[in-house]
């Protein structure tokens, strides 16, 4: 362990897409292109020199406009890209809650979806069936919990896949926009559930639109615009910040 | 090398859970559910003795035998490919969202169809004994050749799992590479009935080592020669280093292309 002070450190971390126009997709495309010109295509950089870190125990904001770069660097803390440059350390177990339900097979059964994506997950088998009697009481799913998912209203399969991702009880814990998953009433238990993470000391990557719970949670806020940090501090200055960037008037919080 | 046998270990549990699922959708929603795993090939050996047996007679004795022998370890192979050539570009979505280990999924594509072929040797050995044909003792020895057979397939199934990622035509390319190299390999015929002066081109054939010892003990009831065992083994176990070797070597880029 270097360093197990921070959760999650970036140093000049680039995370650079090819975007081809007109990539060839198949092999008489490429063959039509030897006799053009090449393929055209530029480089985009989603993150360009981002450096952070995220000492353990606290809640990380990210926030900025669409494409500024926020999921690339809860995708890049995951694991899920390989940064193109600079250098990414993460100590300790993640669970990405980010586009929950992706390992979800619409003809298996919610039983066999918590299994199949537990272990998608990194669970064992076990852990799995230790944890499955809570995650089926979390997801408040009953009798349906042996129907296939595809009967489910969307409500229950989000919920499902909320339930299955915190029950990896991670050390960090990645949040993209998904405090609108369910009802109010569930949506106030995952709120909870996240506040309780938050004061058990995990580290969390919370990005999320909605300036109140940003407010309400984090200790601290990234604000990124075209792929740079611009702002780090504290809440209310950054989001102050975000909201002159947005053109906007710093609305009335309302609580 | 050594990092597949490892990553396959510590991922059995999720390759194994991948294959459940593989199986369980295809035979959900019928009414003889897991039945058909048996029933299918069950009826096409039926058939096939039917027709062969009666109204195209081929001078070969026993000749369903003689074709089934092959038949079913071929089935395996080309629908291993057939599911694995998707199976990094048909789970796209989830690599683009979990970290996970990639090789997971064209293994788990293979491992349930070998259920599939396990599974179709009990309707074989029942024909068997109801043609009244000798179930002979040298069955005992087939782990050989399937073991041989599964590396083989295993590396043709990264192999082609992974350009399928960059090229799309490469899912309808092996249907017909498969149509081709089943006529060429000598599954329906067997290798004496190739003119001779054309027989060192089918020996240049991988599948034919491969095969063959299916072939020798199910029908003939002999034991491969210890040359041919090795030439199988070598087949299989160049198929896998060179598939596995273009697979680790792209992996990391998958997540951009799918």
């Amino acid at each position: 362990m270097i360093d197990s002070a921070y959760s999650i450190e970036f140093r000049d971390v680039v995370q650079r897409f090819r975007l081809i126009h007109d990539r060839p997709d198949t092999l008489r495309e490429k063959f039509a292109n030897l006799w053009r010109q090449r393929t055209t295509y530029h480089d985009f950089e989603a993150l360009k020199h981002v450096s952070f870190q995220v000492p353990r125990g606290q809640t990380v904001g990210i926030v900025g406009r669409n494409g500024s770069g926020k999921s690339t660097i809860l995708k890049v803390t995951a694991g899920v890209y390989t940064p193109s440059g600079g250098c990414v350390r993460v100590n300790g177990t993640i669970a990405p809650l980010i586009e929950l339900g992706a390992g979800f097979h619409h003809e298996l059964t919610g039983r066999e979806n918590i299994l199949l994506n537990g272990l998608l997950l990194g669970l064992s088998k076990r852990q799995i069936q230790e944890r499955e009697a809570e995650i089926i009481d979390f997801a408040e799913l009953g009798d349906f919990i042996d129907s296939p998912i595809k009967q489910y209203s969307s409500g229950m399969y989000m919920r499902l896949a909320f339930s299955v991702a915190v029950a990896v009880d991670p050390d960090i814990l990645l949040i993209d926009e998904i405090l609108s998953v369910g009802d109010g009433g569930f949506r106030k238990k995952c709120f909870d559930l996240i506040s309780d993470f938050r004061l058990s000391g995990k580290t969390i990557l919370f990005v999320s639109h909605d300036m109140n719970s940003v407010r309400e949670l984090c200790h601290r806020v990234l604000l990124l615009n075209n792929g740079e940090v611009i702002e780090d501090g504290q809440p209310v200055d950054v989001l102050a910040e975000y909201e002159r960037l947005l053109g906007h008037r710093v609305p009335q919080s309302v609580s | 090398m050594g990092e597949l046998l490892r990553d396959t270990y510590r991922y059995r549990e999720l390759i194994w859970a991948l294959a459940q699922k593989e199986l369980r959708v295809r035979y959900k929603r019928s009414v003889l559910g897991f039945l058909w795993a048996l029933l299918n090939p069950a009826l096409m050996m039926l058939v096939l003795t039917l027709v062969f047996g009666i109204i195209m007679r081929f001078s070969i004795d026993h000749y369903a035998v003689f074709l089934l022998s092959m038949l079913l370890p071929w089935t395996f192979f080309a629908q291993s490919l057939a599911y694995s050539v998707e199976s990094i570009v048909g789970n796209g979505d989830l690599l683009k969202k979990v970290k996970i280990a990639r090789l997971v999924f064209p293994v788990a594509s293979v491992v349930s169809n070998i259920i599939n072929f396990l599974l179709s040797l009990f309707p074989l050995m029942a024909l068997i004994l109801l043609m009244r044909f000798p179930l002979h003792w040298t069955w005992i020895y087939l782990p050989i050749p399937m073991l041989a057979l599964f590396l083989f397939t295993l590396g043709a199934a990264f192999f082609f799992a992974t350009i399928n990622v960059f090229y799309r035509d490469v899912s309808h390319i092996v249907q017909i590479i498969l149509s081709a190299w089943f006529y060429f390999s000598p599954i329906i015929y067997s290798l004496d009935l190739v003119p001779a002066r054309y027989r060192w081109a089918f020996r240049l054939n991988p599948m034919l080592y491969v095969l063959n010892g299916f072939r020798l003990t199910i029908y003939y009831g002999k034991l491969p020669s210890p040359q041919s065992v090795a030439m199988s083994l070598a087949c299989a176990t160049a198929a896998l280093l060179v598939g596995y070797g273009i697979f680790r070597h792209y992996e990391s880029s998958f997540v951009y292309y799918v």
